[in-house]
Formats: structure tokens, C-alpha cells, sequence
């Protein structure tokens, strides 16, 4: 919590940002330009990361993601334990130059709270080897068979049979995650106000309506996650005291 | 008064002495749960940023209406977009004890 009392100056470009980035541009639109890996990011996914620097900065993050890291049932803020380090670092690195809008988090992002690229390198790896919550929001359970045919139909060439998603390609792992929230994103990915989304998933759920939204992600919210991935009830972080 | 009014009064004291102490515990409690303290620091008065209110001693009325209108979109401006997507985890009930325990602070 230190770094948080440190910060002591963040001007109040911050105000200005906050309304370009809702006027500004609107999601990417070649799937080449996707994932370029400019700037922090593959600067972040060279560096060695340092597991003790990775608890200080994640307590940062834990102000609204929990010290666990599985966020909050009700969706409001995302399960982040287990996700891809490099989805972690992508959203990361996007959301600090304002390619992704999160005016919530978007402080909490800042260098001036958690660092550099070393310590997106640090927060990232300790977040990925968190064990992941046992209890994750799911949807109404009332639309499942449709919601699987939606999941084979659209969405298995990428994040995987079992929402595994790819470290590699950046897809991120969406078993194990709260249903609001997916349902969020989803919604604001079909409508482009998600604009560092995946131009190609853009297209594949453009046909979705709500009801199939909703299906298709309650059926992902109760896709079983590995036990080896998986933290006992009741869990606490024993790297906080 | 004779003795079973006094008996009655001091009963309806202690209860609603007891439900405002309960309420301002709520408050706190909720303040930390729904996440307030994130942004505007443990103390209310430390927020993560300079452009982001100081809430403690704020006037509970005016803390209250701020959050309502916040929630339903009434008040858009400012930096009122860091805060509306966390808005969900409060009703009205939960907005007032919050308010009322952050009118208590110095």
C-alpha cells in the first residue's frame, strides 16, 4: 500500500483523458493491427519477473480484484487468478495507453501507482499462478443446449473446447470467469465500445442476439475448471497478511 | 410522566441509539466492501488521485445524492465514469448508511 500513499501527483490531465478516450476512435478494425505487441507490452513480456515485487504490486490491483484475485461474483470486477500472463500483460499494457477504456481502473494502472514495464512483468506472473476461484458467478442455467451449440458453433477455434483460451495467441481463458462480466465485455464487444477487442471474434458475434449472448456465456460461466487449477473454499491469500 | 412512559422512552432511546450506531458500523463496513475506499482512500480522505473528492465530514445529503445520481446516469460528468460502473453493488438503503457514516468522519 506504500506506492499507493506515493502518489502523490497525478495531474488532472487525467479529467481530459477520461472524455477523449469515450470520443475517441473506435475499435480496431484489421486483425493485423490487433496485437502488435507495440510499446510496454513486449517490452513487459521480455523482462524476468520478480515474484516479491509482483505481491507488492498486486495489492494495488486488490483494492477491487480481492487479494485472491477472483474478483466478485456479481461480475462487477473480473476473476483475474489464472488468467494467460500474456492476456494479463496485453490488457495491461492496452489499458494504460488508452486502447482500452476502463476509467475505473485506469488510475490504479498508471505508473505512478504500480510501476514500469518490470513490475507489469511482476503483477502479471504473480497473478497467473494464483489458484483460481471455486465459486465463480454463473447465468440463470436456463438456456444451456443453445448456448452450447452457440460455444462449438463460434467460439471453440479460439478460446479452446473448455475455454482454456491460448497464452500464446493472447485469447484469454474465459472458464472459471463471472458470468455478468462476460456478458459485459461480450455486449461491448458486439457493439464496439470494447476497442481493443479481436476484430475477427467482432464479426463472428455480430449475428448475436441478446438471448444467444446470454446463453452462450451461462454456458461458459459452468464450464468445469481443472482442480489443479483450482483453490479450495474458502482460500485466503496467505501472501498478505 | 409516570414510570412506565419514563420506561418506555428510555426503551425508544436506546433502540434508535442502538440502530444509528448499527447503521454508522453498516457504513463503514459497507465503505470498505463496496469498495469505496479504493478510490477515495481508507480514511475518505486520501484518494487515489488529487482530482477525486475528499468524502470525509462531506454533508450526507448532498454525499447521498451524488451517489444516486451517479448510479442512475443523472450526473454524467466529471469523473463520475470511474465510479458508475461500481455503482451496482449499492442499493438506496446501503447509499444512506454510507453517506451517513461518511458525515460522521473529521
Amino acid at each position: 500500500m506504500k506506492k499507493l500513499t506515493t502518489i502523490a501527483t497525478v495531474l488532472t490531465f487525467i479529467g481530459v483523458s477520461f472524455s477523449a478516450t469515450t470520443i475517441a476512435g473506435g475499435q480496431v478494425k484489421d486483425v493485423k493491427d490487433w496485437n502488435t505487441g507495440e510499446g510496454e507490452q513486449s517490452v513487459a513480456m521480455k523482462l524476468a519477473p520478480n515474484r516479491e515485487n509482483g505481491i507488492e504490486v498486486y495489492e494495488v490491483c486488490s483494492a477491487c480484484h480481492l487479494l485472491e484475485g477472483w474478483g466478485m461474483d456479481n461480475g462487477t470486477f473480473p476473476q483475474l487468478a489464472g488468467q494467460h500472463k500474456n492476456v494479463l500483460i496485453k490488457q495491461l499494457a492496452d489499458i494504460r495507453a488508452l486502447n482500452r477504456d476502463n476509467p475505473t481502473m485506469y488510475p490504479f494502472a498508471l505508473p505512478e501507482s504500480i510501476g514500469d514495464e518490470q513490475a507489469i512483468a511482476d503483477v502479471t506472473d504473480y497473478i497467473a499462478k494464483l489458484p483460481m476461484n471455486p465459486n465463480n458467478g454463473k447465468g440463470e442455467g436456463n438456456n444451456l443446449a443453445l448456448g452450447q451449440k452457440l460455444y462449438k458453433d463460434n467460439c471453440v477455434q479460439c478460446h479452446m473446447e473448455n475455454g482454456e483460451g491460448d497464452q500464446e495467441k493472447f485469447y484469454p481463458k474465459i472458464q472459471g470467469q463471472h458470468y455478468a462480466y462476460m456478458l459485459r465485455q461480450f455486449e461491448w464487444i458486439r457493439d464496439g465500445k470494447r476497442r481493443n477487442a479481436n476484430p475477427d471474434m467482432v464479426k463472428q458475434i455480430a449475428g448475436f442476439n441478446d438471448d444467444d449472448m446470454k446463453a452462450v456465456i451461462d454456458f461458459v460461466s459452468r464450464i468445469p475448471v481443472p482442480k489443479s487449477d483450482v483453490a479450495p473454499v474458502g482460500w485466503i491469500n496467505p501472501d498478505y497478511d | 410522566m409516570n414510570i412506565t412512559k419514563q420506561v418506555v422512552l428510555a426503551s425508544a432511546v436506546t433502540l434508535l441509539s442502538s440502530i444509528a450506531t448499527t447503521a454508522m458500523a453498516d457504513g463503514e463496513a459497507l465503505y470498505k466492501a463496496k469498495t469505496c475506499w479504493s478510490c477515495h482512500g481508507k480514511d475518505a480522505k486520501t484518494p487515489i488521485i488529487p482530482i477525486y473528492p475528499i468524502l470525509a465530514g462531506q454533508n450526507k445529503d448532498y454525499a447521498l445524492n451524488q451517489m444516486k445520481d451517479i448510479k442512475s446516469g443523472a450526473r454524467n460528468n466529471g469523473q463520475t465514469a470511474a465510479m458508475q460502473g461500481v455503482m451496482g453493488l449499492v442499493n438506496d438503503a446501503e447509499m444512506a448508511e454510507i453517506a451517513e457514516w461518511l458525515s460522521t468522519l473529521k
